[in-house]
């Protein structure tokens, strides 16, 4: 009886000693189960794809062949060309245009006459071909990429294998001038410590040299498993990857796809759809008490005023990809027929998106950043492929498929992230907002100058920021 | 506490009071929209006064322009189309070679331009700019009867080709089984930066500036009052030449209305109308064209509204192609005849192109913007139009009082129910619900359209409703 009602004192305390560490075990189990379960990253599925024409042919496998390519001209088609140039039908521009109304056909006329009489297609040519140019076959259409090694290394320094992805209207030559900074930077003034790359630069499916889709749907997802699947094919088993435009969209797709193959992910420009009723709140108070909502000063400076700057500003520029979203094929026929259709087109947008006050000027400052051959160079890549069409409908097959860019935003990014800003682009993110999908950034540094193309117009500072970058990475 | 009751009362009759006069005096005034002088030539206006006279006009086409066109057909680029995707991404490649091959071996220009010479036209000189025009009198007049002016204006891609086969049911009605009430002579003239109308050298030449130069044309004309008649951009050039010039325009007939000023009652019309038509003014019919609104609403205007978006803010750029590819002209084009008949064409590989229209027809209408080179000019109206944004213009906010008729086709682009359009036209005489049709009425049902309008002017006429504005 002693001995029970010993136990029975014992009992309480005991209850207690028992059921609480017990109850907090089980209600931490529960916590932690439903904590990790919130931070456990979650994946993009990678599923498949074929992309070939026609049905495909189940036996034997795909070719897995690496092919050297160099891209090559004819007399025929320079001569094409400059028939179209010729018969070109000009429409004055109404007075006092500048660029308000798109392109200006004063200043085209100018910058056809260069192309018939100046431009030297063979030379540029030749100039594409300085690096290597391969093909491969993967999931039924090829994909063109060039690849470039350091030509020497110095002793104790690792390689890091880097692939850059463009975007639209541009291309893999828009890395032509950052390259060397990447493979060489020693030679180039550059000296980040240990970092030397190899880059790799495919041409998205549908643009430039590589095939393009030949079914319905071929969207960034696609793109990023087709990309891995390079890497993997070239032999990489682990990589940083780079991009703007559409580049920046695809190489965050493959950070979420496989993040422990990519090493680091660093974009130039941040896709990210800001919704909500928060965002909306944070925008109007940052615009008061920019610290509250964790702007900085210069994210204020380039953010506000919201109504001109996100609103108005961008429904002005976003007509185009309106009508590529959704009737692509009407849009670009006629772009693919006229090659001075297709230079205005494009290079509007290399006027626009590399310094909005270049809408006041009458040659909308293009030649005060780039040379105009680089500029055709970039144009002939999309009429001698004739890939103006296909590269439209990337923005109908990704529209489609996720009308406002935010599907994966949930998925969130947690692969280490840099992030260069330039001050001229379209939109500004802060990092505060990019925060909620890139959970990873390591840097994030507001560039000094420049737009849109970064690579294209400020290669060094764009290497610069890549390379303090990597740096971090590899020191994590 | 009686006091305080007082002032109570008073405070509630403040509020009230003040609701009330402000209610009365927001309600639309009925002003007219000013005039719009303009001066759209190149360069400086001259100080002598322009040349008014009333040139004949004809069409003319030479060898050189048919070897021209030719070379650029025979040597299109084509890009092959995704496998099944009809006319889901535009115009689809594979039939637009079958049109440009048609185009190149049958298609006779030569024969179109007399059709289009068949009727008379002229170019007269008003605001600086060349405006050209279709002057169609009557055949034969019954004893006692004068003709009755009709202005016709066309849209985009449209011109005043559209009113080809309309002309004869209205300018000799009996022949066409019409009966002989009313007869028109028929004024169609080209908007300034379409076809053979010049193109405005000078920014901002809008809807009310070509109203105004419209309403010019018809005074020098000699015409005091007349009847107005419009779609597309048809629609709000009529509509601003009826708030310029109320005491003029007898009657305003309209096949399509858009409305620009939405409110909250629109909101709820929109959300809740399905459930209670009845409240929101809804007629059955207008249930079944307008619901279900996302995929007949919001979606059709965002899938359908790429070309409005980048012509309203880059004209330049995109008609830049368009004026150097006829494939590429003949493609954006068509695209609209296409979807703007029937949404359901977009799901048909042909794009069901011939199923209303002859490709003769479609392509006469083309050449009209190839030869005269005027895609870019006629993109840029959009751009004048709403670059200050959609409902912020002062046309928009006013009212029209002048008698109103309106035939809503059915495979129009968006439905606007009587109840919205009452808003703005505050003298509706008739809407009718067609049973067939879609966006270019005059060119696809020429008889339903020229019925609805002798209806509609026999209405206005037999109880005089002009005078009693």
């Amino acid at each position: 009886e002693s001995i029970l009602s010993r136990i029975r004192s014992f009992e309480y305390s005991q209850k207690h000693a028992v059921l609480i560490p017990v109850a907090a075990l089980g209600a931490g189990g529960v916590l932690l189960c439903w904590f990790k379960s919130g931070r456990r990253m979650k994946i993009i599925d990678m599923g498949d794809g074929w992309w070939g024409s026609g049905e495909r042919t189940h036996k034997g496998k795909e070719d897995l062949s690496i092919r050297p390519f160099k891209i090559v001209t004819s007399d025929e088609e320079i001569e094409d060309l400059h028939q179209r140039l010729d018969r070109f039908r000009f429409t004055p521009h109404v007075e006092g245009a500048a660029f308000h109304y798109g392109f200006n056909s004063s200043y085209l006329q100018k910058v056809v006459a260069y192309w018939r009489n100046q431009f030297d297609w063979h030379k540029q040519v030749e100039v594409l071909n300085k690096y290597p140019h391969f093909h491969t076959t993967i999931e039924g259409i090829n994909i063109h990429f060039i690849h470039v090694k350091p030509s020497h290394v110095p002793h104790g320094r690792a390689v890091r294998p880097l692939l850059l992805v463009h975007g639209w209207p541009g291309s893999f030559y828009e890395f032509y001038k950052i390259i060397p900074l990447l493979t060489e930077p020693a030679k180039h003034g550059l000296n980040e410590g240990d970092v030397v790359f190899e880059v790799i630069c495919p041409s998205i499916p549908g643009y430039g040299f590589s095939e393009a889709p030949h079914k319905k749907g071929f969207d960034s997802i696609a793109t990023a498993r087709i990309f891995h699947k390079l890497m993997s094919r070239l032999g990489f088993r682990e990589y940083y990857v780079q991009g703007g435009d559409w580049g920046s969209r695809i190489t965050t797709n493959m950070a979420q796809m496989l993040p422990q193959c990519v090493k680091g992910l660093h974009v130039n420009l941040v896709f990210i759809a800001r919704q909500g009723l928060g965002s909306l709140i944070r925008t109007m108070l940052g615009a008061y008490i920019p610290w509250l909502v964790g702007f900085t000063r210069e994210d204020a400076r380039r953010y506000y005023p919201f109504m001109q700057k996100n609103v108005y500003d961008i429904l002005r520029e976003s007509g185009y990809l309106h009508i590529q979203a959704t009737k692509p094929d009407t849009a670009g026929c006629g772009l693919n027929d006229s090659p001075v259709g297709l230079a205005a087109y494009i290079l509007e947008k290399f006027s626009t998106w590399t310094d909005k006050s270049f809408l006041h000027k009458d040659d909308g400052g293009l030649e005060s950043k780039y040379s105009l051959d680089e500029l055709l160079t970039n144009v002939m890549i999309y009429w001698v492929t004739a890939s103006i069409v296909p590269s439209m409908r990337y923005y109908k097959e990704n529209f489609s498929n996720d009308p406002d860019l935010s599907a994966h935003n949930r998925v969130g990014v947690y692969v280490p992230t840099g992030i260069a800003a330039f001050p001229q682009e379209i939109a500004h993110v802060p990092r505060v907002w990019a925060k909620d999908v890139y959970r990873n950034i390591i840097t994030y540094t507001y560039m000094p100058r420049g737009g849109h193309f970064a690579a294209f117009e400020e290669p060094k500072l764009l290497a610069e920021d890549i390379m303090q970058f990597v740096q971090k990475v590899e020191q994590l | 506490c009686s006091s305080l009751a007082g002032i109570m009362l008073l405070e509630v009759f403040l509020v009230l009071g003040t609701l009330l006069v402000y209610f009365l005096f927001s309600k639309k005034k009925e002003e007219t929209l000013p005039f719009k002088d303009g001066w759209w030539g190149r360069g400086q206006k001259p100080v002598t006064k322009e040349d008014s006279s009333i040139r004949p006009f004809k069409v003319e086409t030479t060898e050189e322009e048919l070897s021209d066109l030719f070379r650029r057909l025979d040597q299109a680029r084509f890009t092959e189309p995704l496998e099944s995707s009809c006319f889901h991404y535009g115009t689809n490649s594979v039939h637009l070679r079958k049109v440009v091959s048609y185009w190149k071996n049958q298609f006779n220009w030569k024969k179109q331009v007399e059709v289009l010479n068949k009727y008379p036209q002229f170019k007269t000189k008003i605001q600086g700019i060349d405006i050209h025009f279709v002057h169609v009198k009557p055949p034969h007049l019954p004893e006692g009867q004068a003709a009755k002016p009709l202005l016709m204006v066309h849209g985009w891609p449209g011109s005043f080709y559209e009113f080809y086969k309309i002309i004869p049911l209205l300018t000799d009605p009996a022949s066409h089984g019409l009966g002989d009430e009313h007869i028109f002579e028929v004024i169609c003239p080209s908007i300034p930066g379409y076809g053979f109308s010049e193109a405005p050298h000078k920014k901002d030449f809008n809807s009310v500036s070509a109203a105004s130069v419209f309403y010019e044309l018809m005074l020098r004309l000699g015409f005091n009052e007349f009847y107005t008649q419009g779609g597309d951009w048809g629609w709000l050039i009529c509509t601003n030449l009826a708030q310029i010039a109320p005491n003029h325009v007898k009657g305003l007939h309209l096949n399509m209305v858009s409305v620009s000023k939405l409110g909250l009652t629109h909101l709820l019309s929109v959300l809740l109308g399905r459930y209670f038509p009845g409240l929101f003014g809804f007629q059955d019919e207008d249930v079944r064209r307008m619901f279900p609104f996302l995929k007949k609403g919001l979606y059709r205007i965002l899938s359908e509204s790429g070309y409005a978006h980048i012509q309203a803010t880059k004209p330049d750029t995109v008609g830049c192609g368009l004026n150097d590819s006829p494939v590429g002209l003949a493609a954006y084009i068509l695209e609209k005849f296409s979807s703007w008949t029937d949404m359901e064409f977009r799901n048909l590989e042909d794009g069901g192109l011939e199923k209303k229209f002859s490709l003769d027809d479609l392509l006469t209408n083309i050449m009209i913007y190839w030869v005269s080179g005027c895609i870019v000019s006629s993109m840029r109206f959009y751009k004048e139009n709403m670059q200050k944004g959609i409902g912020t213009q002062k046309h928009e906010k006013l009212t029209v009082q002048v008698p109103t008729g309106i035939a809503s086709f059915p495979n129009e682009i968006l439905h606007t129910p009587q109840a919205w359009a009452k808003k703005k036209y505050t003298n509706i005489v008739s809407f009718h619900f067609m049973p067939r049709g879609g966006h270019f009425a005059a060119f696809e049902e020429p008889e339903l359209l020229a019925k609805d309008i002798l209806q509609f002017v026999d209405k206005v006429e037999k109880e005089q409703l002009w005078k009693k504005k």
